[in-house]
C-alpha cells in the first residue's frame, strides 16, 4: 500500500527543481531583462494562452525567437557570457529554481500509485489514430485501454510499428511522452487507473490539493 | 573564386558525410560538419573533429531544419553546401533557397531548377516522350476524364495481350499522390471503372484534384541505373556506367548493388544485354543534355524479361551505390576515382576536364549493404549496441562506415540502421563473387541489445545472393 | 400618509436627477436636497393643510428645475436616462398603452431568454358605435427595471430566434408587428445559432415580412437593435439613444484601451456627442421618422399622460402604414396626413377606424415600399465623384441592362425550351430511321473478311508524348500573384509550432509557392486581398465598377478625415469595398470584397451603397453574386447610425437579389466581425471560410467587457463556425479557385442566372 503521508513528507524535505533553459536550436542569444533572483513564470491564463515570461530572445534566419519560461521559478543562473553570441542548439541558457507545484507533486506520487506502461525500445511513440482523437478531443482520462489493446505507434529508424498496450484495463491517468521526442526503454509511456485504484488515486489528489501549498 | 578557399558545410550525416569530409580533404578544402544530440557518437562527428578540430563542429536540433544549417553556415563561414544524400539532397526549395538567400551559397548538385523539373515524374515522362526515350505505356499527363481513363485501360490491356503478357495488369494512380499512397490494380477491364473511381474520389479528398495516372503494371523486370556526371555548363554529360540494383529487400530497400548493370559476357541472357545497357546510357546522356543536367544524377530504368527498358524516374543526388560505379571505372586509365570528389569539384565551378573517350571500365564490382536488421523478419530494424566490427583490409575491397571500429557503439534511433558500405572489385563476374563471399566469411560484426540478445545482420542475406547476381 | 408616499416619489425623483447627472449639476442638487430635508425635518410641527400646501411647492420646484435640467441634458445625460432603472419598460408599456395582453413565449425567469419579452396585445377602437378590437404583435427586449435575470435587455440568439418566431406568426395571422427596442446590444455569445447569425437571419426575414412593422426606439444598441428595429414606420422616444456601438465602447476604440483598463469619463462624454445619437440627431438625418416627447427628463412608470401619448402614435404609425398600402383610402388618410402637425391631444384617433389586416396585393405593396425606404437612406453620406454625365450615362446602361435582361431571361428563356425540347425529339428520331437503313449493309460489310496487319499504333498511343493543354497551368506552385512578404530573406515561425512540431518556413517559399500555408500543419497565415483577385479569377477578367464612390465623415467625427485620408493613401482604395465582375473558369460573376487594410474593412455609408449597387447589377445581369470579405472588423462606428444602416439596406439589397433567384455566396478569409456579419454576410444560405478565419459577433475583449466571460482563444476561428452551423465549408486557401468554381457548379443549379 502506497503511504501517501510519507511520501509528500519527502518531496517536502527538497520541494525544489532545478530546471535548465536551453536554446531550442542554433542561433544569436540576446537576454532579456533577467539575472539572479529574477522571478518568472510559466504560460497562464485560462487556457494557458497567455506565454510565460521571456527569458531571451534568439535570433536565427532573421527570425527572432522569444525564449519564455515554462514553469515559474527563481531564476538561478543566467548564462551572460553567451550574450550576443552564436550558440549550438542544446546549449544552457539559464538556470531555474523551481517550487513544485501541484500538479507535479500529483504526477511524481501518481506515478508510483499508477500502472506505468513502459516504451519496450527507445523511439518516438504516438497514440494510435483512433485514442488520439479521443484525447486530442476530450483528454487522456476519456480512454479506456484493455490488454491487448492497439494504443500506440512506435516509431524508430524511419519505420513504424503498432504497440499493443498490456496491463489491467483501467482508464489513462498520466501521459509520460512527448510528441516528435524520443523515449529510452523502460521509460513510462503512460500511466493507467485500474477501476480498483479509484478511490485510491483519488484520495492522493485529495491529499495532494489539501497539504500541498505552492510557493513562487 | 578559386575551387581552394571554399568551405563545405557537411549538411548530412553518417557513411556520406565522412566520404564528403574525405573527398574535401582531397581537394584541399575547408568544411564544416553537423550534428545532432543522438548522433554524438557518429563517425562522421570524431573525423570533423580529428580533421578540422572543433570550430568544423555544429551541434543542431535536426538535420532537417533548414534553417539550422543555413545559420551554422552564415556563423562558420560556409561558401557551399553538400547535401548528401537523403534529406535535403532533392529539395529543390532547399537548393533554391540556399542559391537564392541574402547571403548566397552553392548548392552541391544539380541547380534547383533541374531538381525541379526532374523530381516531377509526369514531368520526367513528357520530358522522356518528347526524346522518344522509352517509358512505361500509359498515360502522361492526368485523365480527368472517365471516358478517356477506359480507353487507356482497354488499349493497355489489348496492348498486354498483344505483348503475349498472361496476366495484363493495369496501375491506376493518383496523379498529385506519391509513396504508394492512392495507387491499385486492376486485372479486368471490368473492375476498372469502380477502382477509377475510388481512386479519383481518394485524390479528390485528399489532394482535391481529381487527375489520375493510368499505366501497365510491369511485374518481372530488373532494376537498373545509369550514372550521370555532368559539369555546371550542363552541355557535356559522361555516363560512369551502368549498375544492377534488383536485389531489395521486402520493403523495396536496395542491399545489393552491382556495376556493370548486365555482364552479357559471363552469362547467357534472353536479350541482348549489351544493346540494352549501350540504349539505356545514350537515352540517359540525351536527357540529361536536353534539360542542361549539371551535377551527379541517376537515371533509373526497369529492364523486363523480353529486354525492353523503360525509364523510370531521375535521381538528382549522389547515390549511396555511387562507389561501385566509381570501384570499376578509369579515368584515362587510372584508379581511384572518386564521384564525391567529382561531385564537389564540378558543383563549385571546375569543368569536367574529360570526355567520356576518357573513362573506361575494368571488371565487376558489387557493394554490399551492411544493415543491423532481421532479414526473416520482413528487414526489422535491429536496435542495441554493436560490440565488434571489424576486417582485415585488402586492397581489392573499400569500407565505408560511420561506425566506430575500436569502441561500442549505441545504433541510433532516428535514421536508417545502415552500418556500413563495402565495396568489393573483382576482374570478372566469378571473381568477384569468390571475394565478396570471402569478405562476408571474415567480416567480424557483434553486438546485442538491453534484453541480451545476440545481434541480427543481414550478412546472412547478402551471402545467399552473392551467388545469383547479374542472373535474370 | 399620502404625504408621506409624495415624500417618498420625491426622494426617488432627487436620487434620479442624482443618478443621471452624477456629480454635474451639484448646485441644482443641492437645491432640492435641502428644500426637501428642511421639509421632512419640520415635517411634525405642521399642521396637514400647510403641509399639504408646502409638499406642492416642492412638486413645483422639482418640476420647475427638471424643466430647467431638461434643456441642459447632454447627449450622454440621456444615455444614462435610458440605462436608468425608473426608465419605463416594455411591461410598463404593455400596461398602459394595450388595452389588452397576453404574455406568450415565457414568463418572467421561466423563458427561453426574459429579455425578449412576446406578447399578443389588443388596442380597442370605437368608431361610431361599434368597437373593435385590434389584435397585434408586441416584440421588444425587456429591461424590467433592473431585474437581474433579464440580462439588462441584452438578447441572446435563441432569444432573438423567438422574436423572429413571433414575427412569422404574425405574418401568418396578419397582424401587424410592434416591436419596442430596449437593448443595448446583442449578448454576443457564439452558441448555437450565433449573435451575428442570429441577427442576421431576423434582418432577412423582417426585409420580406409581409405585414406592418412598426418600431419604437428608446434604446438601440446596435446589432441588438436591428434584430428587431427593421420597420417600416420607426418611431423613437426623445431622451433615447439610436447608435451603433455604446459611447464606452466607442470610447475604448477612440482611445486604444486594451485589456481591462477603462476610458476617460471625458472621452465618453464626447464620443456620445460626437456619435449623433439622440432621436433629434436620428430624426435630422432620416433614420428615425418621427420622436416622440417624453416629459421632462425622461419618461418614467408614473407619467400616465406620457403612455397616452405614445399610444396615440403607435395607433397612428400603424394607421399610416396600413393606409399607405391599401387601395382606396382617400379621406382616412387625409386625415391621417392632417393630423400630423397637430399634437396628439387635439386627435381623436380612436374614432377613425382603420383595419390593420392587410390583403395580399397590399401586402406586396407594403414590402416593396419598406424595401424603397430603406434605399434611400444614407445616401447623402458618401461622397461620389462622378460627374454628372458619367452619372447620367451610368444610370442609362442600367435601364438598358433592364431592358436586356427582361427580353434575354423573362421573354425568350420561355420560349427557348420548347425550341430546345422540339429540336431533340426530331434528332432521335432520326437517328431511329437511319439505324433502320443502314442495318443490312453493315451486316453485309462485317462478314467480309478484313486483312489485318499487325498495327503497333496501340503501342505508339500509349508510349508517344501526348497533347497536355494545362501544362502550363500555375504548376509548381506558381501563382499570378505573389505577396511581397516573399521577397525578404527571413524565416517564419508558425503559430502551431509548439504543438504541431513545425520548423520555421522561409519566407519566399511560404508566402510565395506555398501561399500562405504553413508545410507541416497547414496553419493559414494572412494573405493580402490581392491575392485572391488574382489567383482566384480568371487572369485579365476583373473589371472594376463604381470606384469613385468614396468613404466620407458624414458626422463630421473628430479625427476620422485624416484616418480616412491616411487610409486612401496607404491603400490606393477609396472605400473598404471594392466591387468588381471577373470570371471564374469563364463563368461570370460579381464580386463585392471587403478589404481589411482600409480601416480593418469596416462598413460605412459609402460601402454599403456599393455593396448594394453590386448586388442589384448581379441581379440585373443574372450573374451569381459572390461576396469575398477579406476581413471586416464591423460596422465603422465613426459613421454612427449611417453606418449601422447599411444592415438593414444591405440585407435588403440581398434579400432582392435571391428573391429574384440569385446565387449569394459568401467566403471569408481573415477576421470577420460584428455588424457586417450580422447582416448581408451573416444572411446567406452558403457561407464558406478559408482556414484563416475567425468568425464572429464580438470580438474577445468586447465579450469579456460586456459579459465578463473568459473565452477560449480559439472561440471564433472558422472550425468553431463551422460546428456551430454558421459556416457551410472550409476551404484550403490554395483551393479556393478550385472549391469556389465547385461551389457555383453545385449550388447555382437551376437557380442560377448564368445557366
Amino acid at each position: 500500500m502506497l503511504d501517501i503521508t510519507k511520501l509528500l513528507e519527502e518531496i517536502k524535505a527538497s520541494p525544489y527543481e532545478e530546471v535548465v533553459i536551453r536554446a531550442p536550436h542554433t542561433g544569436l542569444v540576446h537576454f532579456a531583462d533577467v539575472a539572479e533572483g529574477t522571478r518568472v513564470v510559466g504560460p497562464t491564463g485560462m487556457w494557458k494562452e497567455i506565454p510565460g515570461t521571456r527569458i531571451a530572445t534568439m535570433e536565427r534566419e532573421h527570425n527572432p525567437k522569444p525564449i519564455v519560461a515554462h514553469e515559474k521559478g527563481v531564476i538561478s543562473k543566467v548564462h551572460t557570457e553567451l550574450e550576443g553570441r552564436f550558440v549550438e542548439a542544446g546549449t544552457p541558457l539559464v538556470h531555474l529554481r523551481h517550487f513544485l507545484s501541484k500538479d507535479e507533486v500529483l504526477g511524481i506520487i501518481l506515478k508510483k500509485a499508477l500502472y506505468l506502461f513502459n516504451a519496450p525500445e527507445r523511439a518516438k511513440y504516438y497514440f494510435a489514430p483512433d485514442a488520439d482523437k479521443k484525447i486530442k478531443a476530450s483528454g487522456p482520462k476519456a480512454v479506456t485501454v484493455h490488454d491487448g489493446q492497439e494504443l500506440f505507434i512506435m516509431s524508430r529508424m524511419k519505420r513504424e510499428a503498432a504497440l499493443n498496450y498490456s496491463g489491467p484495463e483501467g482508464v489513462i491517468y498520466a501521459v509520460y511522452f512527448q510528441h516528435n521526442e524520443n523515449v529510452d526503454a523502460g521509460a513510462p509511456l503512460i500511466g493507467v487507473c485500474p477501476p480498483d485504484q479509484v478511490g485510491l488515486i483519488e484520495d492522493v489528489v485529495i491529499r495532494v490539493q489539501t497539504e500541498w501549498i505552492e510557493q513562487d | 573564386m578559386h575551387t581552394k578557399d571554399h568551405k563545405v558545410l557537411v549538411a548530412n550525416r553518417g557513411e556520406i558525410a565522412i566520404r564528403i569530409v574525405q573527398a574535401c580533404l582531397k581537394l584541399g578544402l575547408e568544411f564544416v560538419c553537423v550534428y545532432t544530440a543522438e548522433d554524438a557518437a557518429s563517425g562522421h562527428v570524431r573525423i570533423a573533429r580529428e580533421k578540422g578540430g572543433e570550430k568544423s563542429l555544429y551541434r543542431i536540433a535536426s538535420y532537417q531544419d533548414a534553417n539550422e544549417l543555413l545559420a551554422v553556415a552564415d556563423d562558420s563561414g560556409a561558401t557551399a553546401i553538400h547535401p548528401g544524400y537523403g534529406f535535403f539532397a532533392e529539395d529543390y526549395r532547399f537548393a533554391r533557397r540556399v542559391a537564392q538567400r541574402e547571403n548566397k551559397l552553392i548548392f552541391i548538385g544539380p541547380s534547383w531548377r533541374v531538381i525541379r523539373e526532374l523530381g516531377d515524374k509526369i514531368n520526367t515522362k513528357r520530358l522522356a516522350r518528347s526524346l522518344g526515350v522509352p517509358t512505361v505505356p500509359g498515360s502522361d499527363k492526368p485523365i480527368y476524364d472517365e471516358m478517356e481513363a477506359e480507353k487507356v485501360a482497354r488499349q493497355l490491356f489489348e496492348f498486354q495481350e498483344e505483348q503475349g503478357i498472361e496476366r495484363p495488369l493495369v496501375l491506376v494512380k493518383a496523379s498529385a499522390g506519391g509513396g504508394g499512397m492512392g495507387i491499385e490494380e486492376v486485372y479486368d477491364i471490368d473492375l476498372f471503372k469502380s477502382v477509377y473511381r475510388r481512386i479519383r474520389n481518394y485524390s479528390l479528398r485528399q489532394f482535391s484534384d481529381e487527375g489520375v495516372l493510368i499505366e501497365q503494371r510491369v511485374l518481372d523486370f530488373n532494376h537498373l541505373e545509369v550514372q550521370v556526371v555532368s559539369d555546371r555548363s550542363g552541355k557535356n554529360p559522361v555516363h560512369f556506367g551502368t549498375r544492377n540494383c534488383s536485389i531489395q529487400s521486402t520493403g523495396l530497400q536496395k542491399r545489393l548493388e552491382i556495376a556493370p548493370g548486365f555482364d552479357p559476357s559471363a552469362l547467357q541472357y534472353s536479350f541482348d544485354a549489351q544493346k540494352v545497357l549501350d540504349d539505356i546510357t545514350e537515352h540517359s546522356l540525351a536527357m540529361a543534355r536536353k534539360v542542361g543536367y549539371d551535377n551527379v544524377g541517376t537515371w533509373e530504368w526497369i529492364v523486363t524479361r523480353d529486354g525492353r527498358p523503360f525509364l523510370m524516374e531521375v535521381n538528382t543526388r549522389i547515390q549511396v551505390e555511387n562507389g561501385v560505379s566509381a570501384m570499376i571505372s578509369r579515368i584515362r586509365g587510372e584508379k581511384g576515382v572518386d564521384l564525391i570528389s567529382e561531385q564537389i569539384r564540378i558543383g563549385l565551378g571546375e569543368p569536367l576536364g574529360y570526355t567520356q573517350q576518357d573513362v573506361t571500365f575494368e571488371g565487376v564490382g558489387i557493394e554490399y549493404r551492411l544493415i543491423a536488421e532481421n532479414p526473416d523478419n520482413k528487414f526489422t530494424p535491429w536496435v542495441g549496441c554493436i560490440e565488434q566490427f571489424g576486417w582485415e583490409q585488402e586492397d581489392w575491397f573499400q569500407m565505408h562506415t560511420h561506425v566506430p571500429t575500436d569502441m561500442p557503439y549505441d545504433i541510433p534511433t532516428e535514421f536508417d540502421p545502415n552500418l556500413a558500405l563495402a565495396i568489393i572489385w573483382g576482374k570478372d563476374l566469378a571473381h568477384v563473387k569468390e571475394r565478396g563471399i570471402e569478405f562476408l566469411d571474415k567480416l567480424r560484426l557483434e553486438g546485442a541489445n538491453k534484453a541480451g540478445e545476440a545481434l541480427k545482420s543481414n550478412v546472412n542475406f547478402l551471402r545467399a545472393k552473392t551467388p545469383v547476381i547479374l542472373k535474370f | 400618509m399620502d404625504i408621506d408616499k409624495k415624500i417618498q416619489h420625491l426622494t426617488e425623483r432627487l436620487s434620479y436627477i442624482k443618478d443621471i447627472f452624477g456629480d454635474k449639476q451639484t448646485e441644482n442638487v443641492r437645491l432640492l436636497e435641502t428644500r426637501l430635508e428642511e421639509f421632512v425635518q419640520r415635517e411634525n410641527a405642521l399642521p396637514l393643510k400647510e403641509k399639504t400646501a408646502a409638499v406642492e411647492t416642492i412638486e413645483d420646484l422639482f418640476a420647475f428645475v427638471e424643466k430647467k435640467l431638461e434643456n441642459e441634458l447632454t447627449p450622454m445625460d440621456k444615455v444614462r436616462i435610458v440605462r436608468h432603472s425608473q426608465r419605463i419598460c416594455l411591461r410598463d408599456i404593455l400596461e398602459n398603452v394595450y388595452d389588452n395582453y397576453t404574455e406568450i413565449g415565457g414568463k418572467d425567469e421561466n423563458s427561453i431568454d426574459p429579455s425578449m419579452l412576446i406578447a399578443r396585445a389588443y388596442i380597442t377602437r370605437r368608431s361610431g358605435k361599434r368597437t373593435y378590437h385590434q389584435p397585434v404583435m408586441v416584440i421588444g427586449q425587456e429591461k424590467g427595471h433592473g431585474e437581474e435575470f433579464r440580462n439588462g435587455g441584452s438578447v441572446t440568439p435563441w432569444g432573438n430566434a423567438k422574436a423572429l418566431h413571433y414575427m412569422k406568426v404574425a405574418e401568418t395571422e396578419n397582424i401587424p408587428v410592434h416591436t419596442f427596442v430596449f437593448t443595448p446590444g446583442s449578448f454576443p455569445i457564439e452558441d448555437a445559432p450565433g449573435a451575428a447569425q442570429q441577427i442576421a437571419k431576423n434582418l432577412y426575414e423582417m426585409a420580406g415580412l409581409r405585414v406592418p412593422i412598426v418600431s419604437i426606439f428608446s434604446e438601440g444598441g446596435s446589432g441588438g437593435a436591428e434584430a428587431i428595429g427593421l420597420a417600416d414606420i420607426r418611431l423613437m422616444l426623445s431622451h433615447g439613444y439610436y447608435s451603433v456601438i455604446s459611447p464606452e465602447g466607442a470610447a475604448a476604440i477612440e482611445g486604444r484601451v486594451r485589456g481591462g483598463e477603462r476610458a476617460g469619463s471625458e472621452l465618453i462624454e464626447k464620443c456620445a456627442m460626437q456619435l449623433k445619437m439622440t432621436a433629434e440627431d436620428n430624426v435630422r438625418m432620416g433614420y428615425i421618422d418621427h420622436a416622440i416627447e417624453e416629459p421632462a427628463l425622461g419618461a418614467r412608470p408614473f407619467h400616465y399622460e406620457f403612455f397616452r401619448t405614445l399610444r396615440q402614435e403607435v395607433i397612428r404609425a400603424t394607421d399610416e402604414v396600413v393606409l399607405s398600402v391599401k387601395g382606396f383610402t382617400p379621406f382616412r388618410a387625409m386625415a391621417l396626413r392632417r393630423r400630423r402637425g397637430k399634437t396628439i391631444e387635439d386627435l381623436d384617433l380612436e374614432n377613425i377606424y382603420v383595419r390593420w389586416s392587410l390583403s395580399s396585393s397590399a401586402r406586396d405593396r407594403l414590402v416593396g415600399k419598406r424595401h424603397k425606404k430603406f434605399l434611400r437612406l444614407s445616401r447623402q453620406a458618401f461622397l461620389d465623384r462622378r460627374p454628372f454625365v458619367r452619372r447620367f450615362s451610368a444610370w442609362w446602361y442600367d435601364k438598358g441592362w433592364d431592358i436586356y435582361s427582361y427580353f434575354k431571361y423573362d421573354l425568350w428563356r420561355k420560349h427557348q425550351k420548347q425550341v430546345i425540347y422540339a429540336v431533340e425529339e426530331v434528332d432521335a428520331e432520326a437517328r431511329v430511321l437511319v439505324e433502320k437503313v443502314l442495318r443490312p449493309w453493315r451486316k453485309l460489310t462485317n462478314a467480309l473478311p478484313t486483312t489485318q496487319g499487325r498495327d503497333d499504333s496501340k503501342e505508339r498511343e500509349l508510349t508517344m508524348l501526348s497533347q497536355w493543354d494545362q501544362e502550363d497551368e500555375a504548376r509548381n506552385g506558381q501563382w499570378s500573384y505573389v505577396s511581397s512578404r516573399s521577397k525578404e530573406d527571413r524565416a517564419i515561425t508558425c503559430p502551431n509550432a509548439a504543438t504541431h512540431g513545425c520548423l520555421d518556413l522561409w519566407a519566399p517559399d511560404l508566402f510565395g509557392e506555398y501561399a500562405g500555408v504553413c508545410n507541416y500543419c497547414g496553419h493559414h497565415f494572412p494573405m493580402e486581398y490581392q491575392w485572391y483577385m488574382h489567383n482566384i479569377f480568371d487572369p485579365g477578367s476583373i473589371f472594376e465598377f463604381n470606384s469613385e464612390v468614396e468613404s466620407a465623415n458624414p458626422l463630421g467625427f473628430e479625427g476620422l478625415d485624416v484616418k480616412l485620408e491616411q487610409a486612401k493613401k496607404k491603400t490606393n482604395l477609396k472605400s473598404a469595398c471594392t466591387t468588381f465582375e471577373a470570371r471564374i473558369d469563364n463563368v461570370k460573376v460579381v464580386v463585392a470584397m471587403l478589404v481589411a487594410p482600409f480601416r480593418g474593412g469596416t462598413v460605412g455609408a459609402a460601402e454599403g451603397e456599393k455593396f448594394i449597387q453590386a448586388a442589384e447589377r448581379a441581379k440585373k445581369k443574372r450573374f451569381p453574386f459572390v461576396a469575398y470579405v477579406h476581413g471586416t472588423a464591423g460596422i465603422r462606428i465613426q459613421e454612427g447610425v449611417n453606418g449601422v444602416i447599411q444592415m438593414a439596406r444591405c440585407t435588403m439589397a440581398v434579400r432582392r437579389y435571391i428573391d429574384a433567384g440569385g446565387l449569394y455566396l459568401v467566403l471569408y478569409d481573415t477576421n470577420s466581425y460584428a455588424g457586417p456579419l450580422a447582416s448581408f454576410l451573416g444572411c446567406s444560405p452558403y457561407q464558406f471560410s478559408i482556414r484563416s478565419a475567425n468568425i464572429g459577433f464580438a470580438g474577445p475583449g468586447v465579450i469579456k467587457e460586456t459579459t465578463g466571460m473568459d473565452i477560449p482563444p480559439d472561440y471564433h476561428n472558422a472550425y468553431r463556425a463551422l460546428s456551430r452551423g454558421h459556416i457551410q465549408g472550409i476551404w484550403d486557401r490554395r483551393d479556393a479557385r478550385h472549391n469556389l468554381r465547385q461551389a457555383l457548379l453545385t449550388m447555382g443549379g437551376r437557380n442560377l442566372y448564368y445557366r
